[in-house]
Parts: C-alpha cells; structure tokens; sequence
C-alpha cells in the first residue's frame, strides 16, 4: 500500500462536512429561537442529523487523529444534545395528565413514607392530648400564640364557640385571609419537602409538632364540651390541608429514606430519583392546599349549620380518596404499555445506525 | 477558582457526550441577574395590585397580591427552565444550560425538585440573615448550631462537589452546564471544501514506512498546531526549518527539501503520517507517542 494516499480521516470528514454544517444550523436556531423556529421539515431533520453527528463522533473518538475534528465533532453533538433534549414541549393533556394520573400515582407509590407521615402527625396529637389531659398549662408550649388568636385555655367557652360560627359577615376579609392562609401552608409544604435534605429529619420534627398543635386544639375544645362543632368547623377545609400536609412530609421522608438507605443504587441516584418522585407530589400537595384555601375563605364562615358541613366534610373525603387512591390506575396500565413500545423504538434505532 | 471541569453524560444514543461545567462565577451570575428580574417582577405587580385595590376600595386585591407573590417567586425558575429549554434569562444571557445528569430529557419533575431546594439554599439563609428572631424565634443553642452549620454546609457545596452541583441539583438530578463552542477549523492534511486554495498537496515526496514508525499521535498532535500557528502568521519560517530539520534527521531523511521548503516537507509528512497511524489504528494497534513500542 502506497504511504500517499490521503488520511482516512479527510475522505471520512470531506463526506459528512456538509451534514455538520446543516446540523450547526438548525442547532443554533434552536438554541437562540426555540424549536418553535423550526419548520417541519427542519424539525423532522434535527434528530436524524443529531444521530449521524453522533455517530461520526463515535467512529471519530475510535479512528481519526486529527484533534481538531475530533473536539469539533464533540462540541457539536453537545449543542445538538442541548437542542434536541433540552427539555420536552408540552404535549396537549399534559397537565390533566399530571394532576390525575402521575400526581395519585406517585401518591400511592409512597405507601411506607404516607404511614409514616401520618403517624407522626398523629403522634403528636396523642402526646398533646395525653399532657393536656394531666395538666391543660401544656397548651401554651403546643400553640403559637398569633395562630391560636385568643382561642386558649383562659378564653370562656363562649369565645371558643363563636370563634367556630362568626366571621360570615365578614365578606371580603375572609378572601385575604384564605389567600394568606394558602400562601403561609403552601410555604410550609414546600418547606416540608426541601428540609428533607437533612436526613428527613427537620421533616419529622415539623410533622410532630403540627400534631402537637392539633392535638391540642380538639383537646381544648373537647374539655368545653365542643369537640363535635370543631371537628365540623375543621374537617371541611382539614381535609384538604392536613392530607396535603401530610403529603409534603412524606415526600420530604421519601428524601431523607433515600440518602440514609439507598440501597443497591448509588446515593446520587437514589437521591436524584427520590427528588423528582416526590417533586410531583408536592406540586399536587400545593393544589390541595389552594382547595383548602378555597373551602376554608368561603364555605366555612358561611356555612354556620353542623349538618351542613359534615356534609360538606364527607364531599371533601370522597373526592380526595378518589383523587389520590383510585385516578389513574387505568392510566398506569397504559403508561406501562407505551414504554415498553418506546424502549424497542430505541433499541431498533440503535442498531439501525451505521456509520464508516 | 479552579480550572475547567468537564462533565460526561451518556445521552440516550448510549455514546458519552462531553460538557463544560459551567463555572461558579457563571452560575452567581446568572442567579443574581434572575433575582433581580424576580425583585422586579414581584415589585411592579405587587405595586399594582395594592394600587388597584386602594383605587376601588377592594381588599381582595391585596389577597391576589399575596398569591401572585407566592406564585412569581416559586415559578419564575420552573416556568423558564422548563419552556425555555433548561435556561433563566440569566442563564441565557450567561450561555449556560441545565441538564438531565442521566443523560435523558430534562423532565418537568427534575426541574421542580431542583427549584425547590432553593427554598433552603437560599431564601432561608436570606431570611436568617435579615430577620434571625423571625425565622428561629426561641430556639436553643444545641438546635441553632447544627441549623445554621448545616445550611452553610448546603450553601459551599458547589464549591466542593467534583461536578459544582448545588444541593437542588443532586435532588433533581441535573447539572449545569457551559453550551459548547463549535467551529471547525481546516484540515492540515486536506484541501477542504473551507478552504479552497489549501496548497496541493498531490506530489511525488512520499516516505517510507520505516520513516512513519518514529511518531505517534502525541508529536503528530504538535505538528497540526505548529502549522496551523504558522498561518495565522504566530510562527515564523525559521520555526518550521528547525523542526522539519529534526524530523529529517530523526528519520533519516536526505536531501535539501528540509531546509529550503519545510512547509511543503512537513506538510506531506504530517498527512501520510496521519495516514499510517490511521491505518495502524484500524488494526487495533495504537501509537500515542514516540515512546510507545
């Protein structure tokens, strides 16, 4: 063989150049405009493009002495990368999609973390209970004072009941108050999930001492004879509130489980993989929590009848159990089926490429 | 600050792409750039919505004010990065992107995980550094001195992690990263279709094989960037002369094509050496410098 005879390289480079340029193109539309700038046909373009360039890279890496090309072929395929899975467009049905049948699902994925959850705020509702029963004065260290307004210990009966029946002549205030309300709850359910991090562990604190707080509330109301009347005052808009808070701790528990028992998987990607699990379901929790907000600004201070608002109580039970217990299992179904397509799309794609 | 990190993801075609991990300083930067847009925001609609409710008497207003507040400062970043393709304005202004650390799509939900965190990160700290007595009210010691370690701790991660992840990045999964730069220069060994007039390099000089096995891709590597240094006019002539004179003595080359045209000699040298280590390389044996066997 004759030494001559041009480098392999510069055939391999003069006869994909132009598919390079092309790609550079279309990538740098992209990334400046958006895919929404590109035509169908351009957008039918960028992946098989995308493809080829990473090919030539992989044939390049192997074959190619030439750095140059070598670093080119890299920083290409990285913009292309960037261009083609930068992030997905939303498909039509997307958020119903995600509130119906991802946020329940994701829900119900978390069977141990909800137990949990649920059983440190309940916790905390018994101890509260338990030290009040032997000595009311607990009250103060339970309740924060500016949340409580006026309804403690040293308040006369009569207080405690008007405090659950008067304000629906207050019209408008109430709208400003739900809305701060949903804002201060959504903080902390927000709160609940970042904290986490810390092993979990500030997650479970809040959760205990939430249930503390209720606790004793029904304590307080009980020893007056109007546990009855406060559980119909609360449990309209607690529904909503106490599951979503409930839900925002065991997401922040699923966190803390996943950096302390990771299991087979590195902690990074247990952690990573935990994170965006329970990302959905405090978004859902952050739903719930303006439902509450709702129930709690209108319904509660107008409707003043009992009857009516265990009524309304066990509305807002139904749906919430439906929501989070039974929407989307037909959807899981289906999700299942279409990754399994997905994954032999891939794998047929993958052995289609040939290059060099 | 330390030099480049370069980052390696496996995208979903199964070959590693590289990146340039975007810098501490880039990221300050866009963050503070996204915080001032975000000042501004919260700033001109708050300033609205209190206006309108004092001209109508509303107080409902204020109640909007408070949950567009709520809603501007935990969207503004998952709003961005998810429509805008992983990117803040300040991001985009920076040339900087986040991506998915699996190499997959970046998903709605590695977005908001990784915005969530923010919350911790740093309005937190913030707000412990504003208003201490709000955020801890009573709080013991023993309780202060973890908190406050553990969220500095959280704050310089960046600064130690081997990938500069901030925390929202390990719990989202992602990394942030520098959009690669591509330009592609010409051929040393070719004349391209970017550059029309390369020199012919067609011509009856042609070496032996015994005089292809000195080098390897190390010295072949230096060649390149010395011819290319010197048409961009960084290395003179007389460069070119000394080192085509120690390759023509290193393998036994006679004559007085060396030293009267060392571009020419060295340009066919460096083009059928590059050629010979290609086609040893397709045999499987590769050559990296001199001084491998």
């Amino acid at each position: 063989m004759s030494a001559t005879r041009q480098p392999r390289s510069v055939a391999f480079r003069k006869e994909r150049e132009g598919q390079w340029f092309e790609l550079d193109r279309l990538t740098d539309k992209a990334l400046r405009q958006g895919l929404k700038s590109l035509d169908a046909a351009e957008l039918h373009r960028l992946p098989v493009l995308y493809r080829a360039c990473i090919a030539s890279l992989s044939v390049a890496r192997r074959t190619a002495m030439d750095q140059t090309l070598i670093a080119y072929l890299e920083a290409l395929a990285g913009r292309a990368y960037l261009a083609v899975y930068g992030s997905r467009r939303s498909t039509r049905g997307a958020l119903r999609r995600a509130l119906f049948e991802e946020f329940p699902r994701r829900v119900r994925a978390l069977g141990g973390e909800l137990a949990l959850s649920t059983g440190l705020l309940t916790l905390g509702a018994v101890v509260a209970w338990t030290l009040m029963n032997l000595e009311p004065g607990w009250y103060d260290a339970f309740v924060n004072p500016a949340l409580a307004g006026g309804r403690d210990p040293y308040a006369s009966t009569e207080t405690l009941r008007s405090a659950l029946y008067d304000g629906a002549d207050h019209g408008e205030a109430l709208g400003v108050f739900a809305s701060f309300l949903f804002v201060h709850n959504a903080r902390i359910g927000l709160m609940c999930f970042a904290l986490g991090f810390a092993a979990g562990i500030p997650t479970a604190i809040l959760l205990f001492t939430n249930g503390l707080m209720l606790g004793a509330f029904l304590h307080l109301y009980h020893s007056r004879g109007l546990l009855f009347e406060l559980v119909g005052w609360l449990l309209p808009h607690g529904v909503p509130e106490i599951g979503a808070v409930i839900l925002c701790g065991a997401a922040g528990l699923h966190i803390g489980r996943a950096m302390l028992l990771p299991g087979r998987r590195k902690v990074r990607d247990s952690l990573a993989r935990a994170g965006r699990h329970s990302a959905i379901v405090v978004a859902g929790a952050v739903v719930l929590f303006a439902i509450a907000g709702l129930v709690e600004g209108i319904f509660r201070q107008a409707v003043t009848d009992d009857t009516a608002r265990y009524a309304l109580a066990g509305f807002n039970l139904l749906w919430f159990f439906a929501w989070l217990f039974v929407a989307g299992r037909a959807g899981a179904r289906r999700g299942v089926e279409a990754r399994g397509v997905e994954a032999r799309g891939v794998e047929l794609r993958g052995a289609g490429v040939r290059d060099a | 600050m330390r030099d480049e990190v370069e980052l390696s993801i496996v995208g979903p075609e199964g070959v590693p792409l590289r990146f340039p991990a975007a810098t501490i300083g880039e990221r300050a930067m866009a963050l503070g750039l996204d915080l001032l847009i975000l000042f501004l925001a919260l700033l001109s609609v708050g300033i609205g919505l209190v206006a309108m409710g004092a001209f109508t008497g509303l107080v409902s207003f204020l109640g909007l004010a408070l949950i567009a507040a709520f809603l501007i400062q935990h969207g503004y970043f998952i709003f961005f990065e998810t429509h805008w393709q992983g990117a803040t304005p300040g991001k985009r202004l920076l040339k900087i992107k986040v991506i998915s650390r699996d190499g997959g799509g970046l998903r709605t939900d590695a977005i908001i995980a990784r915005n969530l965190m923010r919350d911790v990160e740093l309005f937190l700290p913030l707000a412990i550094v504003g208003a201490p007595e709000q955020v801890f009210g009573d709080a013991p010691w023993w309780m202060l001195l973890p908190t406050i370690l553990w969220l500095l701790a959280m704050m310089l991660l960046p600064f130690f992690a081997k990938e500069r992840t901030r925390v929202g990045d390990l719990v989202g999964g992602t990394l942030v990263v520098r959009i690669p730069h591509a330009e592609l220069v010409r051929d040393e060994a070719a004349r391209t279709s970017l550059v029309p007039d390369a020199p012919d390099t067609r011509d009856a000089l042609a070496f032996t094989l015994a005089q292809l096995e000195h080098y390897g891709e190390r010295e072949l590597e230096a060649l390149a960037d010395l011819m290319r240094k010197h048409e961009q006019g960084k290395a003179s002539a007389e460069d070119l002369r000394v080192v085509a004179r120690t390759i023509a003595q290193k393998i036994g080359f006679g004559g007085p094509l060396p030293t009267s045209e060392p571009a020419r000699f060295l340009r066919t040298f460096y083009k059928q050496q590059r050629a010979h280590l290609e086609r040893k390389l397709l045999f499987g044996r590769r050559k990296s410098s001199k001084f491998d066997g």
